[in-house]
Protein backbone atom coordinates (compact mmCIF):
# COMPACT_ATOMS: atom_id res chain seq x y z
CA UNK A 1 0.00 0.00 0.00
CA UNK A 2 1.07 3.69 -0.32
CA UNK A 3 0.98 6.57 1.74
CA UNK A 4 2.07 7.26 5.21
CA UNK A 5 1.86 4.66 8.15
CA UNK A 6 2.39 5.30 11.46
CA UNK A 7 2.88 8.14 14.03
CA UNK A 8 4.98 11.06 14.09
CA UNK A 9 8.02 9.50 15.51
CA UNK A 10 8.94 7.02 12.31
CA UNK A 11 7.90 6.77 9.14
CA UNK A 12 7.21 3.55 7.08
CA UNK A 13 6.26 4.84 3.30
CA UNK A 14 5.23 1.50 2.05
CA UNK A 15 4.33 -2.13 3.35
CA UNK A 16 7.07 -4.33 0.91
CA UNK A 17 9.72 -1.62 2.59
CA UNK A 18 12.49 -2.99 4.62
CA UNK A 19 13.97 0.40 6.01
CA UNK A 20 11.63 3.28 7.92
CA UNK A 21 12.55 7.26 8.57
CA UNK A 22 13.45 8.22 12.37
CA UNK A 23 11.17 11.51 12.81
CA UNK A 24 13.26 11.87 16.14
CA UNK A 25 17.01 11.44 17.24
CA UNK A 26 16.83 8.05 18.48
CA UNK A 27 19.51 6.51 21.36
CA UNK A 28 20.47 3.03 20.93
CA UNK A 29 18.16 0.86 22.71
CA UNK A 30 15.13 2.56 21.89
CA UNK A 31 12.39 0.32 21.74
CA UNK A 32 9.77 0.82 18.81
CA UNK A 33 6.57 -0.51 17.92
CA UNK A 34 6.00 -0.07 14.23
CA UNK A 35 2.43 -1.87 13.12
CA UNK A 36 2.55 -4.20 15.77
CA UNK A 37 6.14 -5.22 15.35
CA UNK A 38 8.54 -4.21 17.68
CA UNK A 39 11.92 -3.09 16.57
CA UNK A 40 15.08 -2.11 19.07
CA UNK A 41 17.56 -0.19 17.89
CA UNK A 42 21.10 -1.18 17.89
CA UNK A 43 22.32 2.05 16.96
CA UNK A 44 21.54 5.61 17.62
CA UNK A 45 19.39 7.36 14.45
CA UNK A 46 18.99 10.34 13.76
CA UNK A 47 16.36 12.81 12.53
CA UNK A 48 16.10 11.75 8.58
CA UNK A 49 17.55 8.72 8.85
CA UNK A 50 16.80 5.16 8.39
CA UNK A 51 16.76 1.91 10.32
CA UNK A 52 16.26 -1.94 9.15
CA UNK A 53 12.62 -3.15 10.37
CA UNK A 54 13.79 -6.78 9.40
CA UNK A 55 17.36 -8.40 8.89
CA UNK A 56 18.82 -7.40 5.63
CA UNK A 57 21.60 -10.13 4.76
CA UNK A 58 24.45 -9.07 2.68
CA UNK A 59 23.87 -8.75 -1.34
CA UNK A 60 20.05 -8.14 -0.60
CA UNK A 61 17.79 -5.11 -1.62
CA UNK A 62 17.32 -2.13 0.69
CA UNK A 63 14.10 -1.58 0.02
CA UNK A 64 11.88 2.40 0.46
CA UNK A 65 8.98 3.77 -2.14
CA UNK A 66 8.64 -0.37 -2.50
CA UNK A 67 11.49 0.16 -4.82
CA UNK A 68 15.33 -0.62 -4.47
CA UNK A 69 17.83 2.21 -3.44
CA UNK A 70 20.57 -0.09 -3.38
CA UNK A 71 21.95 -3.19 -1.61
CA UNK A 72 23.19 -4.13 1.89
CA UNK A 73 26.89 -4.04 2.01
CA UNK A 74 27.19 -6.00 4.85
CA UNK A 75 24.47 -8.56 6.79
CA UNK A 76 22.87 -5.85 8.43
CA UNK A 77 20.17 -6.99 11.54
CA UNK A 78 16.96 -5.70 12.28
CA UNK A 79 17.09 -2.03 14.05
CA UNK A 80 20.51 -0.93 12.74
CA UNK A 81 21.31 2.21 11.68
CA UNK A 82 20.85 1.37 7.82
CA UNK A 83 23.21 4.55 5.47
CA UNK A 84 26.34 4.82 3.43
CA UNK A 85 28.06 2.08 6.31
CA UNK A 86 26.34 -0.78 5.23
CA UNK A 87 24.10 0.07 2.03
CA UNK A 88 25.78 0.27 -1.58
CA UNK A 89 24.17 1.93 -4.81
CA UNK A 90 24.20 -0.09 -7.41
CA UNK A 91 24.50 2.80 -10.10
CA UNK A 92 27.26 4.70 -12.01
CA UNK A 93 29.69 2.74 -9.65
CA UNK A 94 33.04 1.80 -10.75
CA UNK A 95 33.86 -1.57 -11.22
CA UNK B 1 -8.46 30.58 -6.37
CA UNK B 2 -7.59 33.99 -6.42
CA UNK B 3 -6.51 35.92 -9.38
CA UNK B 4 -3.23 36.82 -10.57
CA UNK B 5 -1.72 39.87 -12.19
CA UNK B 6 1.21 39.81 -14.48
CA UNK B 7 3.45 42.39 -17.54
CA UNK B 8 1.71 41.69 -20.70
CA UNK B 9 3.78 42.54 -23.79
CA UNK B 10 2.92 41.97 -27.66
CA UNK B 11 3.56 38.32 -28.58
CA UNK B 12 5.10 35.86 -25.82
CA UNK B 13 4.08 34.95 -22.57
CA UNK B 14 3.46 37.45 -19.50
CA UNK B 15 5.88 37.80 -17.01
CA UNK B 16 5.55 38.05 -13.64
CA UNK B 17 7.95 40.43 -13.18
CA UNK B 18 9.10 43.58 -15.16
CA UNK B 19 13.26 43.33 -15.02
CA UNK B 20 15.36 45.54 -16.72
CA UNK B 21 18.75 43.17 -17.25
CA UNK B 22 22.32 44.96 -18.14
CA UNK B 23 23.49 41.17 -19.68
CA UNK B 24 27.15 40.67 -19.86
CA UNK B 25 28.53 38.89 -23.00
CA UNK B 26 31.82 38.36 -21.82
CA UNK B 27 34.02 37.79 -18.78
CA UNK B 28 35.80 41.37 -19.44
CA UNK B 29 32.88 42.89 -19.59
CA UNK B 30 30.88 42.18 -15.80
CA UNK B 31 32.82 45.07 -14.69
CA UNK B 32 31.04 47.46 -17.10
CA UNK B 33 27.50 45.59 -16.05
CA UNK B 34 28.33 45.51 -12.26
CA UNK B 35 29.10 49.69 -12.25
CA UNK B 36 25.94 50.65 -14.85
CA UNK B 37 23.84 48.33 -12.80
CA UNK B 38 24.79 50.23 -9.45
CA UNK B 39 23.90 53.65 -11.11
CA UNK B 40 20.46 52.68 -12.93
CA UNK B 41 18.24 52.00 -10.08
CA UNK B 42 15.71 49.68 -11.42
CA UNK B 43 17.66 47.36 -13.46
CA UNK B 44 19.71 44.04 -12.47
CA UNK B 45 23.24 42.82 -13.56
CA UNK B 46 23.99 39.70 -15.42
CA UNK B 47 27.66 38.51 -14.94
CA UNK B 48 29.18 34.69 -15.74
CA UNK B 49 33.03 33.92 -16.62
CA UNK B 50 31.65 33.13 -20.21
CA UNK B 51 31.62 33.85 -24.03
CA UNK B 52 34.85 33.52 -25.39
CA UNK B 53 36.11 30.14 -27.36
CA UNK B 54 33.36 27.85 -26.45
CA UNK B 55 32.72 25.03 -28.50
CA UNK B 56 29.72 22.41 -29.16
CA UNK B 57 27.49 21.74 -26.22
CA UNK B 58 28.89 24.25 -23.88
CA UNK B 59 28.41 26.93 -27.31
CA UNK B 60 25.00 26.30 -27.51
CA UNK B 61 23.91 25.98 -23.94
CA UNK B 62 25.33 29.75 -23.75
CA UNK B 63 23.77 30.67 -26.13
CA UNK B 64 20.51 29.36 -26.19
CA UNK B 65 20.50 30.95 -22.43
CA UNK B 66 21.64 34.05 -23.29
CA UNK B 67 18.75 34.22 -25.72
CA UNK B 68 16.19 32.77 -22.89
CA UNK B 69 16.39 35.48 -20.88
CA UNK B 70 16.70 38.15 -23.45
CA UNK B 71 13.45 36.79 -24.94
CA UNK B 72 12.27 35.83 -21.46
CA UNK B 73 8.73 36.68 -20.21
CA UNK B 74 9.91 38.63 -17.15
CA UNK B 75 12.49 40.73 -19.16
CA UNK B 76 11.32 43.66 -19.89
CA UNK B 77 14.36 45.24 -21.79
CA UNK B 78 17.97 44.68 -21.94
CA UNK B 79 21.16 46.09 -22.49
CA UNK B 80 24.34 43.43 -23.44
CA UNK B 81 27.57 44.96 -22.58
CA UNK B 82 29.84 43.39 -25.46
CA UNK B 83 33.65 42.97 -25.77
CA UNK B 84 33.77 43.64 -29.48
CA UNK B 85 31.34 44.06 -32.35
CA UNK B 86 31.17 41.18 -34.34
CA UNK B 87 30.13 38.90 -32.06
CA UNK B 88 27.81 41.49 -29.98
CA UNK B 89 26.36 42.39 -33.59
CA UNK B 90 25.43 38.81 -34.06
CA UNK B 91 24.16 37.88 -30.84
CA UNK B 92 21.99 41.56 -31.25
CA UNK B 93 20.86 40.61 -34.62
CA UNK B 94 19.81 37.11 -33.93
CA UNK B 95 17.74 38.54 -30.62
CA UNK B 96 15.88 41.25 -32.47
CA UNK B 97 14.65 38.88 -35.16
CA UNK B 98 12.95 36.75 -32.60
CA UNK B 99 11.69 39.91 -30.00
CA UNK B 100 10.32 43.29 -30.50
CA UNK B 101 11.48 44.21 -27.29
CA UNK B 102 13.93 46.92 -27.03
CA UNK B 103 17.78 45.37 -26.82
CA UNK B 104 20.54 47.95 -26.75
CA UNK B 105 24.11 47.35 -26.80
CA UNK B 106 27.43 49.22 -25.83
CA UNK B 107 31.31 47.69 -26.54
CA UNK B 108 34.24 47.74 -23.86
CA UNK B 109 36.59 47.83 -26.99
CA UNK B 110 35.13 50.66 -28.20
CA UNK B 111 36.63 53.40 -25.54
CA UNK B 112 36.82 50.93 -22.78
CA UNK B 113 35.04 49.94 -19.90
CA UNK B 114 34.60 53.52 -18.14
CA UNK B 115 32.91 54.88 -21.63
CA UNK B 116 30.89 51.62 -21.63
CA UNK B 117 29.66 52.53 -18.12
CA UNK B 118 28.45 56.42 -19.09
CA UNK B 119 26.90 54.52 -22.45
CA UNK B 120 25.75 52.09 -21.26
CA UNK B 121 24.06 54.16 -17.95
CA UNK B 122 22.83 56.55 -20.51
CA UNK B 123 20.71 54.23 -22.65
CA UNK B 124 19.56 51.78 -19.27
CA UNK B 125 18.32 54.70 -17.50
CA UNK B 126 15.69 55.19 -20.54
CA UNK B 127 14.59 51.96 -20.32
CA UNK B 128 14.26 51.77 -16.50
CA UNK B 129 12.04 54.78 -16.80
CA UNK B 130 9.62 53.24 -19.32
CA UNK B 131 9.79 50.08 -17.47
CA UNK B 132 8.49 51.43 -14.56
CA UNK B 133 5.14 52.61 -16.18
CA UNK B 134 4.23 48.92 -17.07
CA UNK B 135 0.59 47.98 -15.43
CA UNK B 136 -0.47 44.42 -14.31
CA UNK B 137 -3.78 42.99 -15.95
CA UNK B 138 -5.16 39.70 -14.98
CA UNK B 139 -3.39 36.20 -16.19
CA UNK B 140 -3.84 32.26 -15.08
CA UNK B 141 -2.08 29.13 -14.60
CA UNK B 142 -1.86 28.69 -18.51
CA UNK B 143 0.17 31.62 -19.39
CA UNK B 144 2.69 30.44 -16.56
CA UNK B 145 5.67 27.97 -17.19
CA UNK B 146 6.99 26.78 -13.94
CA UNK B 147 10.65 25.21 -13.31
CA UNK B 148 10.78 22.74 -10.15
CA UNK B 149 13.72 22.04 -8.58
CA UNK B 150 15.34 20.18 -5.57
CA UNK B 151 18.59 21.13 -3.68
CA UNK B 152 20.45 20.39 -0.13
CA UNK B 153 17.75 17.72 -0.11
CA UNK B 154 17.66 15.41 3.08
CA UNK B 155 15.28 12.77 4.05
CA UNK B 156 12.30 15.36 4.49
CA UNK B 157 12.15 16.15 1.28
CA UNK B 158 11.88 12.84 -0.70
CA UNK B 159 8.82 12.66 1.93
CA UNK B 160 6.93 15.56 2.21
CA UNK B 161 8.28 18.65 0.47
CA UNK B 162 9.11 17.43 -2.80
CA UNK B 163 5.63 15.26 -2.99
CA UNK B 164 3.88 18.57 -1.83
CA UNK B 165 5.72 20.51 -4.46
CA UNK B 166 4.21 17.73 -6.76
CA UNK B 167 0.37 18.04 -5.93
CA UNK B 168 1.12 22.16 -6.38
CA UNK B 169 2.28 20.91 -10.25
CA UNK B 170 -0.59 18.80 -10.40
CA UNK B 171 -2.99 21.64 -9.31
CA UNK B 172 -0.84 23.97 -11.94
CA UNK B 173 -0.82 21.31 -14.63
CA UNK B 174 -4.42 20.78 -14.22
CA UNK B 175 -5.47 24.71 -14.68
CA UNK B 176 -3.44 24.11 -18.57
CA UNK B 177 -0.40 25.47 -16.75
CA UNK B 178 3.09 23.89 -17.85
CA UNK B 179 5.66 23.21 -15.34
CA UNK B 180 9.63 21.79 -16.27
CA UNK B 181 11.90 19.69 -13.82
CA UNK B 182 14.97 18.41 -14.55
CA UNK B 183 18.39 17.31 -12.95
CA UNK B 184 19.16 14.06 -15.17
CA UNK B 185 21.57 12.54 -12.42
CA UNK B 186 18.89 13.10 -10.38
CA UNK B 187 16.13 10.72 -11.48
CA UNK B 188 18.95 7.92 -12.08
CA UNK B 189 17.44 5.25 -10.58
CA UNK B 190 14.05 5.84 -10.79
CA UNK B 191 13.81 6.61 -14.69
CA UNK B 192 11.76 3.17 -15.22
CA UNK B 193 8.78 5.06 -13.27
CA UNK B 194 9.06 8.30 -15.37
CA UNK B 195 9.95 6.14 -18.99
CA UNK B 196 6.40 4.66 -17.89
CA UNK B 197 4.82 7.98 -17.77
CA UNK B 198 5.80 9.36 -21.02
CA UNK B 199 3.21 10.43 -23.34
CA UNK B 200 4.83 8.29 -26.23
CA UNK B 201 7.43 5.14 -26.72
CA UNK B 202 9.58 8.09 -28.32
CA UNK B 203 9.25 10.07 -25.43
CA UNK B 204 10.01 7.19 -22.75
CA UNK B 205 13.32 6.46 -24.56
CA UNK B 206 14.37 9.42 -24.79
CA UNK B 207 14.36 9.99 -20.87
CA UNK B 208 15.91 6.69 -20.68
CA UNK B 209 18.85 7.48 -23.47
CA UNK B 210 19.45 10.76 -21.18
CA UNK B 211 20.12 8.60 -18.01
CA UNK B 212 22.27 6.36 -19.79
CA UNK B 213 24.27 9.08 -21.17
CA UNK B 214 24.67 10.92 -17.94
CA UNK B 215 26.02 7.51 -16.04
CA UNK B 216 28.30 6.83 -19.22
CA UNK B 217 29.43 10.48 -18.65
CA UNK B 218 30.56 9.23 -15.03
CA UNK B 219 31.90 6.00 -15.53
CA UNK B 220 33.95 7.83 -18.50
CA UNK B 221 35.37 10.25 -16.43
CA UNK B 222 36.11 7.81 -13.95
CA UNK B 223 33.70 8.92 -11.19
CA UNK B 224 32.45 6.54 -8.84
CA UNK B 225 28.91 8.47 -8.28
CA UNK B 226 29.06 7.98 -4.77
CA UNK B 227 30.84 10.95 -3.65
CA UNK B 228 29.91 13.18 -6.32
CA UNK B 229 25.92 12.54 -5.89
CA UNK B 230 24.53 12.66 -3.14
CA UNK B 231 26.76 15.35 -1.85
CA UNK B 232 27.88 15.36 1.71
CA UNK B 233 24.89 17.30 3.00
CA UNK B 234 22.44 14.78 1.62
CA UNK B 235 24.36 12.42 3.45
CA UNK B 236 24.43 14.13 6.51
CA UNK B 237 20.29 14.25 6.08
CA UNK B 238 20.14 10.91 5.97
CA UNK B 239 20.21 10.51 2.11
CA UNK B 240 22.44 7.38 1.57
CA UNK B 241 22.21 6.56 -2.22
CA UNK B 242 21.48 8.09 -5.85
CA UNK B 243 18.30 5.55 -6.30
CA UNK B 244 17.54 6.87 -2.96
CA UNK B 245 17.71 10.22 -3.88
CA UNK B 246 16.21 9.89 -7.31
CA UNK B 247 12.98 8.16 -6.10
CA UNK B 248 12.33 10.89 -3.52
CA UNK B 249 13.24 13.54 -6.22
CA UNK B 250 10.72 12.73 -9.01
CA UNK B 251 7.60 13.22 -6.72
CA UNK B 252 8.45 17.06 -7.14
CA UNK B 253 6.90 16.33 -10.59
CA UNK B 254 3.72 14.89 -9.46
CA UNK B 255 1.73 12.38 -11.12
CA UNK B 256 1.41 14.47 -15.03
CA UNK B 257 2.29 12.31 -18.07
CA UNK B 258 5.53 13.25 -19.50
CA UNK B 259 5.11 15.38 -22.69
CA UNK B 260 8.65 15.37 -23.44
CA UNK B 261 12.66 15.67 -23.00
CA UNK B 262 13.83 19.38 -23.70
CA UNK B 263 17.61 20.11 -23.52
CA UNK B 264 19.21 22.75 -21.54
CA UNK B 265 17.24 25.63 -21.58
CA UNK B 266 15.11 25.04 -24.32
CA UNK B 267 11.29 26.23 -24.21
CA UNK B 268 8.61 24.15 -24.19
CA UNK B 269 6.04 24.48 -27.20
CA UNK B 270 2.76 23.21 -24.86
CA UNK B 271 1.30 23.09 -21.93
CA UNK B 272 2.06 20.03 -19.77
CA UNK B 273 4.91 18.26 -17.67
CA UNK B 274 8.33 17.99 -19.55
CA UNK B 275 11.51 16.74 -18.38
CA UNK B 276 15.13 19.14 -19.00
CA UNK B 277 18.07 16.98 -19.48
CA UNK B 278 20.64 18.77 -17.54
CA UNK B 279 23.19 18.74 -14.83
CA UNK B 280 22.31 19.18 -11.04
CA UNK B 281 23.59 21.42 -9.31
CA UNK B 282 21.36 24.46 -8.42
CA UNK B 283 22.55 27.69 -9.66
CA UNK B 284 22.89 25.49 -13.06
CA UNK B 285 19.42 24.49 -13.12
CA UNK B 286 17.93 27.44 -12.45
CA UNK B 287 19.25 29.45 -14.95
CA UNK B 288 18.83 26.90 -17.45
CA UNK B 289 14.70 26.39 -16.23
CA UNK B 290 15.01 30.45 -16.41
CA UNK B 291 16.05 30.45 -19.84
CA UNK B 292 13.48 27.89 -20.78
CA UNK B 293 11.22 30.31 -19.84
CA UNK B 294 10.25 29.45 -16.80
CA UNK B 295 8.55 32.49 -14.71
CA UNK B 296 9.17 31.21 -11.24
CA UNK B 297 11.16 28.00 -10.23
CA UNK B 298 9.60 26.16 -7.09
CA UNK B 299 12.28 24.77 -4.82
CA UNK B 300 12.29 22.16 -2.90
CA UNK B 301 14.68 21.51 0.20
CA UNK B 302 15.64 19.84 3.19
CA UNK B 303 18.87 21.23 4.44
CA UNK B 304 18.48 24.75 2.95
CA UNK B 305 20.24 26.05 -0.24
CA UNK B 306 20.50 29.66 -0.44
CA UNK B 307 19.83 29.93 -4.43
CA UNK B 308 18.12 32.78 -6.50
CA UNK B 309 17.95 33.54 -9.86
CA UNK B 310 18.37 37.31 -10.88
CA UNK B 311 15.19 37.04 -14.08
CA UNK B 312 12.92 34.34 -12.23
CA UNK B 313 11.54 33.87 -8.35
CA UNK B 314 12.87 31.18 -6.79
CA UNK B 315 9.87 29.82 -3.91
CA UNK B 316 11.48 27.83 -1.59
CA UNK B 317 9.60 25.36 0.30
CA UNK B 318 10.69 22.92 3.29
CA UNK B 319 9.03 20.37 5.61
CA UNK B 320 12.05 20.38 7.39
CA UNK B 321 11.50 22.45 10.96
CA UNK B 322 14.72 22.29 11.97
CA UNK B 323 15.90 23.77 9.12
CA UNK B 324 13.13 26.72 9.56
CA UNK B 325 15.19 27.36 12.62
CA UNK B 326 18.42 26.96 11.30
CA UNK B 327 18.11 28.84 7.93
CA UNK B 328 14.27 31.02 7.93
CA UNK B 329 15.55 33.94 5.86
CA UNK B 330 16.37 31.51 2.61
CA UNK B 331 12.86 29.98 2.94
CA UNK B 332 9.42 31.21 1.65
CA UNK B 333 6.70 28.41 2.62
CA UNK B 334 7.11 25.78 5.08
CA UNK B 335 4.69 22.44 5.28
CA UNK B 336 6.25 20.61 7.69
CA UNK B 337 3.21 20.01 9.18
CA UNK B 338 3.18 16.96 6.75
CA UNK B 339 5.77 15.07 9.12
CA UNK B 340 5.06 16.28 12.40
CA UNK B 341 0.86 17.48 12.27
CA UNK B 342 -1.63 16.10 10.26
CA UNK B 343 -1.46 18.05 6.66
CA UNK B 344 -2.11 15.75 4.12
CA UNK B 345 -0.13 16.44 0.61
CA UNK B 346 -2.51 17.93 -1.05
CA UNK B 347 -3.31 20.36 1.59
CA UNK B 348 0.69 21.31 1.38
CA UNK B 349 0.44 21.67 -2.58
CA UNK B 350 -2.49 23.55 -1.84
CA UNK B 351 -0.35 26.22 0.52
CA UNK B 352 2.26 26.05 -1.92
CA UNK B 353 -0.07 27.41 -4.43
CA UNK B 354 -1.37 30.35 -2.53
CA UNK B 355 2.23 31.38 -2.11
CA UNK B 356 2.73 30.51 -5.42
CA UNK B 357 0.06 33.25 -6.16
CA UNK B 358 1.06 35.83 -3.80
CA UNK B 359 4.53 35.86 -5.68
CA UNK B 360 3.21 35.81 -9.64
CA UNK B 361 1.73 39.26 -7.74
CA UNK B 362 4.55 41.16 -6.71
CA UNK B 363 5.30 39.55 -3.25
CA UNK B 364 8.80 39.41 -2.87
CA UNK B 365 10.61 35.61 -2.66
CA UNK B 366 13.34 35.71 0.19
CA UNK B 367 15.82 34.77 -2.46
CA UNK B 368 15.05 38.16 -4.24
CA UNK B 369 15.07 40.58 -1.23
CA UNK B 370 18.60 38.94 -0.17
CA UNK B 371 19.68 39.70 -3.80
CA UNK B 372 20.02 36.12 -4.46
CA UNK B 373 20.46 36.22 -8.20
CA UNK B 374 23.27 33.07 -8.97
CA UNK B 375 23.51 33.45 -13.04
CA UNK B 376 24.90 30.04 -14.18
CA UNK B 377 25.00 29.84 -18.15
CA UNK B 378 27.43 27.26 -19.06
CA UNK B 379 26.77 23.82 -16.75
CA UNK B 380 29.69 21.41 -16.97
CA UNK B 381 29.17 19.18 -13.68
CA UNK B 382 26.81 15.80 -13.32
Amino acid sequence: MSGTIGTKQWLWLHKEDNVAMALSDFAAGAALSIEGNSVTLKDAVEYGHKFSLVAIPKGEDVIKYSETIGVASRDIAAGEHVHVHNVQSLRAKRQ
Amino acid sequence: MASMLGYRSEGGQPGIRNHVVILSLNSFCNRAVEIIAQTVKGTVPLTHPFGRNEIGIYKDRLERTIEGVLLHPNVHSALLVGYEPASTRETLAKVRGLTGKKIESVLVLEGGTLSAIKQGAEKAMWLAIEASEAKRSPIEFKDLIFGVKCGGSDATSGVASNAAIGEAVDIIIGAGGTAIFSETTEILGAEHILARRAVSETVAQKILAAVKQNEDMALAAGVDLLGVNPVPDNVRGGITTIEEKSLGAILKAGKAPIQDVLGYGERPMKPGLYFMDSPSAASEVTTGLSAAGAQMVLFSTGTCNPVGNPISPVLKVTSNPRTVSRMREHLDVEVSDILTSDMSLREGGEKIVEAIIRVANGKLTTAEVLGHNEFAPLPVGL
